[in-house]
């Protein structure tokens, strides 16, 4: 259920001929080549599974126009020899907050003009970055409108560094907040070059924050309770406007911004995203989705999910697994290894085995049948995205699944399949060239990355 | 029986992190000690068995079945696994929602691995009721806990118990220590905009029950009203109102003790117990008539201006008068030695030595909504024990084993593990 992609499906009618080699100069980065390609004798990897020993994939305008064993390769495309390399789905990161104001951010300096809280990035202010130098805009802890897309504000030594792990389309995720807006998708080719916000609403962000200035909610357990009655109050605005529209004597919607923002959220027409990292921090975010009746909530972070697996088979949610792993002696339970329980007293060193346990953690999930997506989350793996899936396999996770769980599972979990996550005619020409015949194989160096049939 | 860290290990490793078989069993006996009932006297050279986590049998002549745990209590005390009435142990994601006055829709919420629990164990304890602050007028809900060092948050929770919010009066709700300038401070900031703000909000649920109450009854009629907005807040006062919902009250001078007895009977509800209550003894005929009880400390004073009349003989002249007192610690370190602020009610009043162990077994249990599962030693009740090395209130007397739900959780010969570790979790006073 695709609600809205930003970019529409003809889009390279700018590109008024397919002549090659139409160089672009990037000031910030090095010139990009947007042109039509055909990538010739190499191992296609269509999608998790699909494979194609020996074949071409062509691109033209920026899309996949032919993919197979034996394809006619059009005239005027530039031709590349690949023999000796594979050709995969471009890595899909399910979460990150790179590029992202961040509604944590504490107030800047009053008098700054540009910092009206709650107004960057809508009503043309210009807005900064998490992690940008200076001060920043901030962001509300509770817009329940805003769209991260709207908002992404990439440099573009981190784009760089995206596409150097292999990743071509980025789920976006605020870092912290309450309701701090909801999830997009964007693209990790250059700015210059293109828009790179892919959709928005792709979801409603909820995550375990507090209000700043001593506002209610002022703790964790205060944001708890605030979810759980905006929730509530999104519901009964929806039933309200259903009665309204329906002409049904004193029903009049309260309009008021942030319920009717969450409503299609809160009647299960949106997808809600709860960032949530530990065991307890599921367990709560199960209760919630449980008693407000949420199907299929997605659970951003998931760093302990194995240790909540339960909770995350009740509320039938996908995590979105971060491979920014938490330190194997800082998981929920560790103490119970030192203290009582006929132990010593003494915390045992951490071991080889404790590290795949906290890797092992999509791997695990999956054998339990909890979908999974892997994303960055709570971290920046740059350029290290492969790297840490590779991680993951060696703690358990098979190749194939490693691959659906940063492609084709996050592109439907961001409602972007129409767009990316296989390599399939008429999708954007978002992939990534590798040597040798497998993607995440540890000698395996990335020669080419193409966002959108651009060549990085 | 020792288990090596090797095959703890594996259990972890093994994402099972449960109690290893050996130590979950639930079936053990303590023989030849003296076992203290609360409900039946005491039983010199007793015997308590403990199955399937409930105990099946106590008395002089038991027999042990075959094949279960035996420990011997030669020389030693068991009493019922004591209760803690007032905790801010083991809490996360913060203990007062502060930032408004009326708050009884958050909830405190357990975390499970602090260490905390482990030495609360090491005191005897076996439940405690985590409490909300007492920052608010209406605080947040707490929650019951049974002290299974080990189990998750969830598993942690006293089933069967009742559900509790916090009330607070006085200075820490006036926030009477603020230094910020009286323009920036919360309402209320007297003892008379307490008053109000309990009446306000109570009047507001009202509202709140006739606007559903109508509704349901309004439904035959007109099918197509809309079902009102759900409001946790005043859903939690309403719950009062129905008694679903017991007020646990901190209160310490006997005027705010009175107004808040007054406010909830014009009202139509009941203060179920008042927390620390310190001038209880001046006003124990009228608590006692309302039908409140008492959870206080047993020689804390004058640690703020409105704790200046506190006695050591409050525990004693309440209960004389009737009221169901129990002794609390509000305190991650006073939580290792209830069974020392109990002996005080013997030592200040000359309190009978059943009736001081009453204040940390049978009369919190009461007071938590637990006392048909804990608090004495009878058959049929959970297998919560305390197995001294003497008399609980004798100076030298240590505890040896807590068992909780017959597992025997803590165990004085892992005790070195209590000096090493450091609780992580919030603690002091509320």
């Amino acid at each position: 259920m695709v609600r809205r992609l930003v970019r529409a499906l003809p889009l390279g009618v700018f590109v008024a001929t397919a002549a090659a080699s139409a160089q672009t100069n990037n000031p910030a980065g090095p010139p990009v080549a947007r042109s039509n390609y055909a990538l010739t004798n190499v191992r296609i990897v269509s999608a998790p599974g699909r494979v194609i020993e020996r074949g071409t994939v062509v691109f033209v305008d920026g899309r996949i126009a032919a993919v197979g064993a034996n394809v006619p390769i059009p005239a005027g495309v530039v031709r590349m020899d690949l023999a000796g390399y594979t050709v995969y789905p471009g890595l899909i990161d399910a979460a990150t907050s790179i590029g992202l104001p961040n509604p944590n951010r504490v107030l800047p300096t009053a008098g700054d003009a540009t910092a009206a809280p709650g107004r960057g990035g809508r009503g043309g202010q210009p807005l900064g970055r998490a992690g940008a130098a200076g001060p920043a805009p901030d962001l509300p802890e509770v817009e329940a409108g805003a769209e991260a897309a709207d908002m992404f504000q990439p440099s573009d030594a981190e784009l760089r560094a995206l596409r150097a792990g292999g990743v071509t389309t980025v789920g976006l995720v605020f870092n912290g907040g309450i309701f701090p807006g909801r999830i997009g998708a964007a693209l990790t080719g250059t700015q210059a070059n293109s828009h790179l916000s892919l959709r928005t609403g792709a979801g409603q962000q909820v995550a375990f924050g507090t209000k700043r200035g001593g506002l209610y909610p002022s703790t964790g357990i205060g944001s708890v309770a605030f979810i759980r009655q905006a929730f509530l109050d999104a519901q009964y605005e929806g039933r309200v406007e259903k009665a309204f529209k329906a002409g049904i004597p004193g029903a009049r919607p309260s309009n008021d911004p942030f319920s009717r923002a969450l409503v299609p959220a809160a009647t299960n027409a949106m997808q809600s995203w709860f960032v949530a990292s530990d065991e307890r921090q599921i367990g709560r975010v199960a209760d919630i989705a449980t008693e407000m009746e949420l199907k299929n909530p997605v659970v951003v972070g998931s760093q302990e999910g194995w240790r909540a697996i339960p909770a995350l088979k009740r509320m039938g949610a996908t995590a979105v697994v971060s491979v920014m792993w938490p330190a194997p002696d800082s998981v929920t339970g560790r103490v119970f290894l030192a203290i009582g329980l006929g132990k010593s007293g003494t915390a045992p060193p951490t071991t080889a085995a404790d590290t795949s346990e906290v890797r092992g953690n999509a791997a695990a999930l999956l054998k339990a049948g909890v979908p999974v997506a892997l994303a960055s989350y709570g971290g920046a793996s740059g350029a290290n995205f492969r790297d840490r899936i590779r991680m993951a396999i060696a703690a358990g996770l098979s190749p194939d699944d490693a691959l659906r769980a940063a492609t084709v599972t996050p592109a439907a979990l961001l409602g972007v399949t129409a767009a990316v996550g296989t390599i399939e005619v008429g999708k954007l020409a978002n992939v990534v060239v590798v040597s040798g015949n497998d993607l995440f194989a540890a000698g395996s160096t990335i020669k080419h990355v193409f966002v959108e049939g651009r060549l990085y | 029986m020792r288990l090596t860290i090797s095959s703890a290990r594996a259990a972890f490793v093994a994402g099972v992190l449960a109690i290893p078989a050996v130590l979950g069993a639930q079936d053990v006996a303590i023989r030849n000690a003296t076992i203290i009932t609360i409900a039946n006297g005491d039983i010199p050279n007793g015997t308590i068995v403990v199955r399937g986590g409930k105990i099946t049998a106590v008395g002089a002549n038991v027999a042990i079945p075959a094949g279960i745990r035996v420990i011997d209590g030669t020389g030693k005390f068991v009493m019922p696994g004591i209760i803690d009435a007032h905790s801010h142990a083991a809490l996360e994601g913060g203990i007062n929602e502060g930032s408004e006055s009326v708050t009884p829709e958050v909830r405190v919420q357990v975390k499970n691995d602090d260490a905390v629990i482990y030495r609360a164990l090491a005191g005897g304890v076996t439940a405690a009721l985590q409490l909300h602050g007492s920052a608010n007028t209406i605080g947040g809900q707490g929650n019951v806990v049974k002290m299974r060092w080990g189990a998750s948050a969830e598993d942690m929770l006293f089933k069967g118990a009742f559900r509790i919010v916090k009330f607070a009066l006085g200075e820490n709700v006036t926030r009477a220590s603020s230094t910020e300038p009286a323009d920036q401070r919360r309402f209320p900031m007297t003892r008379m905009g307490v008053e109000f703000t309990v009446q306000y909000w109570f009047n507001k649920a009202k509202e709140y029950q006739k606007e559903w109450d109508d509704y349901r009854a309004g439904l035959k009629a007109n099918p197509n009203a809309i079902m009102p907005r759900r409001d946790l807040r005043l859903e939690a006062l309403s719950d009062i109102l129905k008694g679903d919902l017991k007020v646990h009250s901190h209160s310490y001078r006997a005027d705010e003790i009175l107004m808040l007895i007054r406010v909830a009977e014009e009202n139509g509800f009941k203060v179920h117990t008042f927390q620390h209550v310190l001038e209880g003894y001046k006003v124990a005929d009228e608590m006692a008539r309302h039908g409140a009880m008492a959870s206080t400390f047993a020689d804390m004073w004058a640690y703020k201006v409105e704790a200046w009349d506190a006695i050591s003989f409050n525990m004693a002249l309440m209960s004389s008068r009737g009221v169901v007192v129990s002794v609390n610690s509000d305190s991650d370190e006073r939580i290792r030695r209830l069974y020392h602020e109990a002996g005080l009610g013997v030592r200040y009043g000359n309190m009978p030595v059943n009736e001081a162990l009453k204040m940390i077994t049978l009369n919190p249990a009461r007071q938590l909504g637990v006392d048909k599962m804990t608090g004495t030693l009878e058959t049929g009740k959970d297998g919560d024990i305390a197995v001294f090395s003497a008399h609980p209130f004798a100076p030298e007397a240590m505890v040896e084993y807590t068992l909780v739900d017959g597992k025997v959780l803590f165990d004085r010969s892992e005790g070195a593990a209590l000096g090493k570790q450091a609780a992580t979790g919030p603690g002091g006073n509320q």
